[in-house]
């Protein structure tokens, strides 16, 4: 992603818009993968309240509330270094770039000591471990099952988003990406905030709602 | 960038603003899940979710600086997810009959 | 009197500068697997396709065989389930949804919007590599004797069967990032690289089919994927997500994978409409009866295709307010099908219609697909699905819109574009006896099958009441001669590949954008920047306007 036009486009600016454009639709097909899982959740919810209410009530809330937080701050900074970088600022948008990528770091460390935390505890997907002897209902299982697929799923997310704000990084920190063309971190960004969107409501359905079944 | 999205774009002031919206609200729906509201906790707490989204793809996204191809295309990304949600949960909600416990083919592993 | 052969006149060996096209612009090896040249990449798909529509075509010429008799010709019952679901993968995956698109939506696209290339030609190149990983996964699984769920992966079964389930679905899973990623690219393409002049209403029909199926594939993969993966989960981890003593609901399942395959339908169907709406506005030298007729119709068929997909889940246990729903939106959309081939049909009316072999294969389409789309419209009825659900009336149903309808109009495509892609002609009297042998063949293999399955045969089953046998046996013949005349266009069409007589520019008097260009076409497609004189379909003025 060079700063030069590509041989087959005629400007700039049209080839920055093509590059947005089509990073926005494959946002839209990441949203319709999570789509499915999504949906899973709502009709097996329905289906089982009870026991997803058990669920949400024995999950880990603490380090999911502050995975949230890091979250929502690394949308920030990143968003904070396209801001930057469209003013020149080209220092201070690589550190801001590389604070979005120690968070992004942060969030899989508090991730998986999150796992290793449920494994201590017996919590396996596929209803599988000793956690499920006083916690039994089968909704409780599907629960904690849509839990590891949903949460593993971003988690891949994450990783493939901190790999592709660190090769961004590169490209910044040598000027090949400058105001002069800011698009690809840019598109980088908004798919880190893709990243992001999914987490905000994994959180409240898998760590909040208690929901209307007593 | 033209000097007509450089005026669209958030500003540092707006995106500082945006994280504190953000932070807020997390937090009050943190608070939440402790508070007893039965039924009413799903709209709570996807709600506010949405607002969040909402915060996040407006400010931080800045997709009202696109142009409408990109717009219309999320949006219809979004309606299709909206699509198969309610015709999923519309059968769900709407069956008389329980559904099978042990449907033919579950039972037993098969073993070649 | 019609100019249509004008460009066929051969021209003195002596007298033909050597000009470069894309083919001899480089002969390596490295210039074919690293080439961003679209239309090299639409070559390379189109080729692949075709060994895949060849495996495909094996599976089911085995199944037939294997039915000739009740207690099963060939193979025992596990061994007839496996050829059966490969023979639906290789078939929906590895060549039906790639088949147009990818070979011809790659090669045209561009050249009919006057680009020089997509938007984004390495990803371009990706995806014809990510394609190939994922055939060759599913490959390595039939290596491994194949999986034996149906194309379908249904819960329970496909979380518990011994099959190879776990590398085909895999396989699947990489393919569908292929097919979106090269979504991506045309949707951009379309919409961000249409030279000046070319503008929504004012480009070739094809390009809006291609368009329309690529917001499909854009968007309904990513559902199938996420299906698979689970499926994949649930087979090898045991994670039972449609498990009900684990909280899970197998219809579940099938209202994910539906929601993709039922818009899938499309992607296959799409295209094929497109081809025609070049090949009958041409062959008929007169206008589409309406343009936007066309445009339009691809749209609703995109957009409410993707509403309609709980009709293959009548009897699977699905609330009856669902079905309900699911059956009225799939008449709707069965509307926009009909508009599209009123359509053509008018625009033959008072044309100077020529009949050459991509127009042979038009008229087959014709009674096929309306057949095909009136079955459709019945089994959407769920009071009459309840009867004909798993039988083979749904079998010979969707046959005569995937091999009647789809295949058909790629074997026009390969007939009409043959000369624009390869600068030579094939022979057009194989081509009329092969049209017809395909169109004979077709009809003698599935149209008894709608009176096995209104019998109550069932689909999926390697053996029979012996009643059954005689309309099995006349099926199994026809695909005998369905298979031996695929045999002969592949024949004849590799004879012309290196002997056929050279095409002019444009051999068959269209107007559509992609004649402008020299067959084949230079590595930029145009020599200078194109400026299209015409509309697309102007059979007004005489060829020669078209330069100006």
């Amino acid at each position: 992603m060079a700063e030069q036009v590509a041989g087959h486009f005629e400007s700039l600016p049209r080839q920055a818009h093509a590059a947005r454009l089509g990073m926005w639709i494959f946002l839209g097909t990441e949203v319709l993968l999570f789509a499915g899982l999504f949906v899973l959740y709502a009709a097996y919810r329905t289906e089982h309240p009870h026991g997803f209410a058990v669920g949400v009530e024995n999950n880990t809330v603490v380090w999911g509330s502050v995975n949230t937080g890091v979250l929502l701050v690394s949308s920030y900074t990143i968003a904070l270094a396209v801001h930057e970088l469209r003013r020149g600022k080209q220092r201070a948008c690589a550190l801001l770039v590389a604070t979005t990528i120690f968070l992004g770091m942060c969030f899989l460390a508090i991730k998986t000591g999150e796992y290793l935390e449920h494994f201590r505890v017996g919590l396996y997907p596929g209803g599988v471990g000793t956690f499920y002897r006083d916690h039994g209902e089968a909704g409780t299982k599907m629960f904690f099952t849509l839990y590891f697929c949903m949460t593993g799923l971003h988690a891949i997310h994450v990783v493939v988003g901190t790999a592709v704000l660190a090769f961004l990084l590169t490209k910044v920190l040598r000027r090949q990406i400058s105001e002069r063309a800011p698009h690809p971190l840019a598109i980088g960004a908004i798919y880190w905030h893709l990243v992001d969107v999914i987490w905000i409501f994994l959180w409240p359905l898998f760590y909040l709602i208690p929901g209307g079944n007593p | 960038m033209s000097e007509a999205t450089q005026t669209r774009e958030t500003s540092a002031r707006g995106l500082a603003l945006t994280l504190l919206a953000l932070l807020v609200l997390a937090g009050f729906s943190l608070t939440m899940r402790f508070v007893h509201i039965g039924a009413a906790s799903y709209f709570v707490g996807l709600g506010v979710a949405a607002i969040k989204a909402a915060l996040v793809v407006v400010f931080f996204m800045e997709i009202l600086v696109e142009k409408v191809t990109v717009r219309l295309a999320f949006a219809v990304c979004l309606s299709l997810f909206a699509l198969l949600i309610a015709l999923v949960l519309a059968d769900v909600l709407t069956r008389s009959v329980p559904p099978l416990q042990n449907p033919p083919g579950s039972a037993q592993r098969y073993r070649g | 009197m019609t100019t249509i052969d004008a460009g066929v006149v051969p021209v003195p060996r002596e007298l033909a500068p050597r000009r470069e096209t894309y083919l001899n612009v480089a002969h390596t090896v490295k210039s074919w697997a690293l080439t961003t040249d679209h239309k090299r990449i639409g070559v390379l798909y189109l080729v692949t396709t075709v060994l895949m529509l060849a495996l495909g075509g094996s599976f089911a010429l085995l199944l037939r065989t294997h039915l000739l008799t009740p207690a099963g010709a060939l193979m025992d019952s596990y061994a007839y389930n496996r050829t059966f679901t490969m023979h639906g993968i290789v078939m929906v995956w590895l060549f039906m949804i790639p088949s147009i698109p990818a070979a011809f939506g790659n090669f045209l696209l561009p050249i009919m919007i006057g680009a020089k290339d997509v938007a984004f030609p390495r990803l371009n190149l990706l995806s014809y590599y990510i394609y190939l990983v994922g055939a060759l996964w599913v490959i390595i699984a039939l290596w491994m004797g194949g999986c034996d769920t149906g194309w379908t992966f249904y819960t329970p079964y496909s979380a518990h069967s011994p099959s190879a389930v776990v590398p085909t679905v895999f396989g699947i899973f990489i393919l569908g990032w292929s097919t979106i990623a090269t979504g991506v690219n045309f949707i951009v393409t379309v919409h961000t690289m249409r030279a000046r002049g070319v503008t929504w209403f004012r480009m070739p029909l094809f390009v809006w089919a291609i368009y329309g199926t690529s917001v499909i594939q854009t968007l309904a993969t990513p559902v199938l994927a996420i299906s698979l993966c689970i499926v994949g989960i649930d087979n090898w981890f045991d994670w039972g997500l449609f498990d009900p003593a684990r909280g899970g609901d197998p219809v579940l399942y099938q209202h994910l994978f539906w929601f993709y395959s039922h818009p899938a339908v499309y992607i296959m169907i799409l295209p094929a409409m497109g081809v025609f709406s070049e090949v009958v506005p041409t062959f008929s030298h007169k206008n589409p009866a309406s343009y936007n007729a066309i445009a339009y119709s691809t749209l609703g068929i995109a957009f409410v295709g993707f509403a309609t997909w709980g009709h293959h889940m009548f009897v699977a246990g699905m609330s009856l307010f669902d079905a309900a729903a699911f059956g009225v939106l799939s008449m709707l959309v069965a509307i926009f099908s009909a508009i599209k081939v009123f359509t053509w049909v008018l625009t033959m009316r008072r044309g100077s219609v020529v009949i050459r072999t991509p127009m042979i294969y038009f008229l087959a389409f014709l009674f096929l697909f309306v057949f095909g789309g009136m079955t459709g419209v019945a089994t959407a009825t769920e009071s009459l699905d309840v009867h004909w659900h798993d039988t083979y009336f749904v079998v010979a149903h969707f046959h005569f819109i995937m091999v009647g309808g789809t295949l058909t109009a790629w074997l026009a495509a390969l007939h009409y574009w043959f000369p624009k892609i390869t600068g030579r002609m094939y022979s057009e009297r194989w081509g009329t006896v092969a049209a017809t042998l395909v169109f004979a063949g077709f009809f003698i293999t599935f149209f008894p099958q709608f009176l096995l399955g209104n019998g109550g045969m069932p689909r999926r089953y390697a053996t029979y009441a012996s009643a059954y046998q005689p309309l099995h046996v006349i099926s199994t013949v026809g695909s005998w001669i369905l298979g031996a005349s695929m045999l002969m266009t592949l024949g004849y069409l590799l004879v012309a590949l290196f002997t056929g007589e050279r095409a002019g520019n444009n051999p068959w008097d269209s107007r559509s954008y992609e004649w402008y260009t020299p067959s084949p076409p230079p590595k930029h497609n145009f020599e200078k920047e194109p400026r299209f004189e015409l509309d697309p379909y102007d059979y007004t003025v005489p060829a020669e306007r078209m330069h100006g």
